[in-house]
């Protein structure tokens, strides 16, 4: 009796501290924390592949509606690699491009590089041109930086990745 | 006390109590960690639980107990040591001159109590006292006076009360749901600590009566080889 009840407490005692410290914001997150944390969290697999085919068509909102959808306690890093380029593709612009999307599209690219096996993520996918995460990210903050770079009119001819 | 009362109900009550005094329900969903003072006040206040007979150590952490009891018996002090830090985090304003005012105000009511209540009865209607002025205080007249659709007689009191304060006196309401969830933790955190086992000892009759006075310890400590069987 003494050993469960002390097993419940702690458990219940580690839950108080991972919740203080995670600033879990709706119900949704705090189940897929702890889901995720004994490694039985799951996506939403049809609402994933729905937000990749919204995605390859450039519905851009549509697509991150679907993402977020897929991985309602933003526990899934590949899932947060597409919202964060969804972020990007919306946002950049041959002259100049959305800081508000961009800077959206960097927390979610830090979250997913947060939540990655050992904090790296490649993704094998024939429709983007930037594949890992660490690439997503700095093309992220190159595009929030403003330098005398950007007045290079060489930026008109840019590819968008 | 039961061992199902000392490693089920009451760390489960006390734990809850920690976990819902952070809680802020605004327009987004915060969980505030007790500062520090919070915990400053929180071991004085255990200090006066103990003191007063609310709360009793030997029943909990004693040689006479076996390892797993006495761990039992820690996690559930440690335990009321958090919910009492989330209270008065509950109870605090979070920031601003009003936050010092009242951890000052539990100081000095700490600080006395800790001096002046020695009984058990006593200790809790003090600290419900204390504890129901400082939530009608917060979550009542302050929640009233800075909510958001106030009147003009509000807006001008407040205004005229940040003025001479220098802006210094400022509040953030932090919700009517707020109050409902604080409401819930405090009336807890009261039910956790009547529910504490307390100091015992037999009587001429061999019945286990409450000690209410803590110069009756000693006689206590007389009666528990008694209480023990040798």
């Amino acid at each position: 009796m003494r050993a469960a009840g002390l097993a419940g407490t702690m458990l219940y005692g580690a839950a108080i501290v991972w919740m203080y410290a995670a600033q879990p914001q709706t119900v949704a997150e705090v189940t897929g924390g702890f889901t995720s944390t004994i490694g039985v969290y799951r996506i939403d697999q049809q609402a994933f592949d729905d937000g990749l085919a919204f995605f390859r068509r450039d519905q851009f909102d549509e697509a991150r509606a679907a993402l977020a959808r897929a991985d309602p306690a933003g526990r899934d890093a590949l899932t947060q690699f597409y919202i964060a380029y969804t972020y990007y593709r919306q946002g950049w612009g041959r002259v100049y491009n959305d800081d508000a999307l961009f800077k959206s599209g960097l927390a979610a690219v830090d979250r997913a590089i947060l939540l990655a096996p050992d904090h790296r993520l490649v993704v094998d996918d024939a429709a983007i041109g930037i594949h890992t995460a660490d690439e997503l990210r700095a093309e992220l903050q190159r595009g929030l930086t403003h330098d005398a770079s950007d007045f290079n009119p060489l930026r008109l001819i840019r590819p968008r990745r | 006390m039961t061992p199902l009362r000392e490693a089920f109900v009451l760390p489960c009550l006390f734990l809850t109590v920690a976990l819902l005094g952070g809680l802020r329900l605004g327009a987004d969903v915060r969980l505030v960690p007790p500062p520090l003072i919070a915990l400053v006040l929180a071991a004085l206040l255990l200090g006066s639980l103990v003191r007063s007979n609310v709360v009793a150590p030997v029943r909990l952490l004693s040689q006479q107990r076996s390892g797993l009891e006495n761990t039992s018996g820690g996690v559930l002090l440690l335990a009321v040591l958090a919910a009492s830090a989330q209270v008065f985090n509950l109870l605090t304003p979070d920031t601003g001159l009003l936050h010092l005012l009242v951890s000052v105000f539990f100081l000095v009511q700490l600080l006395t109590t800790l001096t002046a209540v020695r009984d058990r009865v006593s200790m809790l209607r003090s600290l419900a006292v204390l504890l129901g002025c400082a939530f009608v205080l917060r979550f009542i007249a302050l929640e009233s006076l800075y909510s958001p659709g106030r009147g003009v007689m509000k807006r001008v009191m407040t205004a005229l009360m940040e003025g001479i304060t220098l802006g210094a006196l400022d509040y953030v309401p932090t919700g009517s749901t707020t109050g409902y969830v604080g409401f819930l933790c405090l009336s807890l955190y009261l039910v956790g600590l009547v529910l504490m086992p307390t100091m015992l000892t037999a009587d001429r009759g061999g019945t286990l009566v409450s000690l209410g006075q803590p110069a009756q310890t000693d006689e206590l400590y007389r009666h528990l080889p008694a209480l023990r069987g040798e």
